[in-house]
């Protein structure tokens, strides 16, 4: 097994995980490396993701705690700090990783992301525009994407 | 958001009192002191600056300087406030080692401060627990295995050496280290780093504390020189902004550039860019190739006939005057080497757009290259003379003295002459570029310009000749040579001549040239030299010469020969040698031999 090497820190982070999964978080390690998870967070109620099922994919680097872990979505999703290639723009994956953060804060902040875009701080130029000139609109796109992309479970 | 940043931003709007008090802008505030802005608001243009080439308005510290005024600000800080060295420490890099602006942050709002900066006021204990869990590899331990920054937060030692290994080898970021729990922002100051780092960290960090000390304070900055450790601190205000460091490095405190004096930094900036833009290399393209009329690769053609094979995969043949293809060339178009259709298009005005263009490219890439050339040959030049310099200050004068029995401190005269010479192509150098932005139109500034900037070339060669070749000489003698005190006063005459030529150059362009105007007002280039009882010598007219005769006689909307002076004894600049009329000596340039040492 692929654990063998594996620090106790992220065994336990990872029974944890399985046993008391936060809310509308699913996260569970690959069969061939267990260092890699795939994770599922549903899009939170008053959102325009709710209802949707979002797939990411996250990788605990060997530095890892020290060096945060890199996670990305795979499911498309219109999001001012989301790119089209699913990277994430969110402090604590960057400059304000602490290693006493672990993956269940960093789905949390991930789900907490999707409640609360911040077009001010953007990762895709042209939706945090759109974010900002006309909220609305933007929402419906973003509510568009889910549906069209987000519903199939 | 970035914390620090809004730190920032609620500092500034504390801080208007402060800022209102140094008499500067509030917005200007941001990250430095108000005292300090005085390099952004003095503007480029050089008006005012006057020659203050003596006085020093810089400090030069060596690491060990700088520790030690680090050291003492740290004290100083501690003592002021009664906090610990590390406290201080924290504190003065988080305000930029600024010792007064620390306190009147500080006793302005201490509350503030600390939770800014992370420093609590009084230590919290570590849970008291028989064990206790760690935050980060969640193992448990027992509590005296654990070790916590002032806010008692516990982790284990291997995670903390871990935590704080990771931060040092991030670099300079780990100065601003906190506490690992994300919730707390206390600071982890330089005694947990000697207690927790490797040896090989602490060094690490002990020199990015250094380098702080130097990046973050607005009054200091390093020596650009590769491999230089020095430091130089400004004095604000200072009219010129040259600094020569003990490594004997010359630079512009300003733009970090090497020195440019008389030459503005924003010339500097665009001349470098210009150097080594791509734009030269269009320029030379455009000027000299055509485009293969089918795969639209530029063609150089450097020899042959006007039948052109493009190279491979293309293979296109045609005319390069006409750029058709060569097929329809023949006898229709007047024999294969005489394309008349070329002739008769030329004639009806087919080409004059892109020939005009290219003609255009061709004579601006000239004028450059006119301008770089002497840019680069006068800085090739320089370094030359330097060599020199050294060469004759660690082994030439020792066996010039031996040769000529004469004491080493009688022999100044030959260094001051090599200093002399390596200042003098350094102006010179960046007179080119000055000369490069001078506008065209601008008839009378550049005669004028012209004038002074040959007249001190000139001069510099002649003392470079002198110093390089007739000194030789005096090296290889035997014996003392009798006529050595001739060539001391010739040496030490030309120095002294050059070096006037300079300062008058130098000056006129600091103020912009501004002496030239319609009137002809007095130019102040005749106050330190007489250029005209030094140059009342004879000798043909050609070149330069020439043509600022001409506009003395005719041109009075033009800089004229009486506003420096010359009037009709006009200096006779000629690019070969003369021989002065009363010695019979070789003269170079001018016939100033005479006059100046023959007498």
């Amino acid at each position: 097994m692929a654990s063998r090497n594996l620090p106790p820190r992220i065994i336990k982070e990872t029974q944890r995980l399985l046993s008391e999964p936060a809310p509308g978080i699913s996260a569970s390690p690959s069969e061939e490396n267990m260092r890699y998870f795939n994770v599922m967070i549903l899009g939170p109620t008053q959102s325009p993701y709710e209802g949707g099922v979002f797939k990411l994919e996250l990788f605990l680097p060997e530095e890892y705690p020290m060096a945060p872990p890199k996670v990305r979505f795979l499911t498309k999703i219109y999001h001012p700090n989301i790119d089209k290639l699913g990277r994430i723009c969110l402090d604590i994956l960057k400059d304000k990783w602490s290693p006493a953060l672990q993956i269940r804060t960093v789905l949390l902040s991930i789900q907490a992301l999707l409640s609360a875009p911040n077009p001010d701080d953007p990762l895709s130029d042209n939706i945090a525009k759109h974010w900002k000139t006309n909220e609305a609109e933007a929402v419906e796109t973003a509510k568009e994407w889910t549906r069209l992309y987000a519903s199939g479970a | 958001m970035d914390s620090e940043d809004d730190m920032h931003d609620a500092h500034d709007v504390e801080s208007l009192d402060d800022d209102f008090y140094s008499g500067d802008t509030p917005m200007g505030s941001e990250d430095g002191d108000a005292e300090y802005d005085f390099v952004d608001n003095e503007s480029e243009d050089s008006e005012d600056v006057t020659s203050h080439r003596q006085q020093q308005s810089y400090t030069i510290l060596s690491v060990s300087d700088i520790r030690q005024r680090q050291e003492e600000d740290i004290h100083r800080v501690s003592t002021v406030l009664s906090i610990s060295r590390v406290a201080a420490c924290v504190l003065l890099r988080h305000y930029k080692w600024s010792v007064s602006r620390v306190h009147d942050e500080w006793f302005a709002d201490e509350e503030n401060v600390r939770k800014v900066v992370g420093l609590l006021e009084k230590p919290v204990e570590m849970p008291n627990a028989r064990e206790l869990p760690c935050g980060i590899c969640f193992e448990s331990y027992s509590s005296n295995e654990m070790t916590a920054a002032a806010c008692g937060h516990p982790f284990c030692s291997a995670c903390w050496r871990g935590y704080v290994g990771t931060a040092i080898s991030d670099g300079p970021g780990c100065l601003m280290l906190r506490c690992p729990d994300p919730s707390c922002g206390v600071a982890v100051g330089e005694d947990m780093i000697r207690m927790l780092a490797s040896d090989e960290d602490k060094q690490k960090y002990s020199r990015y504390l250094l380098r702080s000390y130097i990046e973050d304070n607005r009054k200091t900055k390093w020596c650009p020189a590769p491999g230089c450790e020095f430091a130089v601190e400004f004095v604000m205000g200072s009219s010129s902004y040259d600094v020569t460091c003990n490594c004997s490095y010359s630079f512009c405190w300003n733009c970090t550039e090497e020195a440019h004096r008389p030459v503005d930094c924003a010339t500097v900036a665009k001349w470098i860019l210009k150097n080594c833009a791509e734009s030269e290399n269009m320029n030379w393209i455009l000027a000299n190739s055509k485009p293969c009329p089918k795969c639209k690769r530029p063609i150089e053609k450097n020899q042959g006939c006007m039948h052109i094979t493009c190279t491979p995969p293309c293979k296109f043949e045609f005319c390069w005057l006409c750029l058709g293809a060569w097929s329809e060339h023949g006898e229709r178009t007047g024999g294969f080497y005489a394309c008349n259709r070329y002739e008769a298009a030329k004639q009806e005005g087919a080409y004059d757009e892109s020939e005009r263009r290219r003609e255009m490219a061709k004579n601006s890439l000239e004028r450059y290259t006119h301008y770089y050339e002497r840019w680069a040959t006068n800085q090739s030049s320089r370094q030359k003379a330097l060599a020199d310099l050294h060469s004759m200050q660690n082994e030439k004068l020792e066996k010039l003295s031996d040769r000529q029995s004469q004491p080493e401190s009688q022999l100044k005269f030959i260094i001051e002459a090599w200093l002399q010479i390596v200042e003098c192509r350094r102006v010179l150098k960046w007179t080119y570029a000055y000369g490069y932005y001078l506008l065209e139109n601008e008839y009378a500034k550049r005669q004028f310009f012209e004038y002074l900037q040959g007249e001190a070339e000139a001069g510099l060669e002649r003392l470079h000749q002198c110093a390089e070749k007739e000194l030789q000489v005096y090296l290889e003698a035997e014996a003392p040579t009798k006529d050595f005190n001739y060539f001391r006063t010739k040496l030490a005459g030309l120095t002294s001549v050059t070096r006037n030529y300079f300062e008058n150059l130098v000056r006129a362009l600091e103020t912009g040239l501004r002496d030239v105007g319609p009137s002809g007002n007095q130019a102040n280039a005749n106050k330190n030299t007489s250029p005209k009882s030094l140059l009342g010598g004879k000798g043909g007219k050609s070149g330069k010469a020439k043509v600022i005769g001409t506009s003395s006689r005719s041109g009075d909307e033009a800089w004229t020969m009486a506003t420096i002076g010359l009037a009709s004894t006009a200096p006779t600049r000629t690019r070969g040698r003369q021989t002065c009329a009363r010695c019979a000596n070789s003269t170079g340039r001018f016939g100033l031999c005479c006059l100046l040492l023959c007498d």
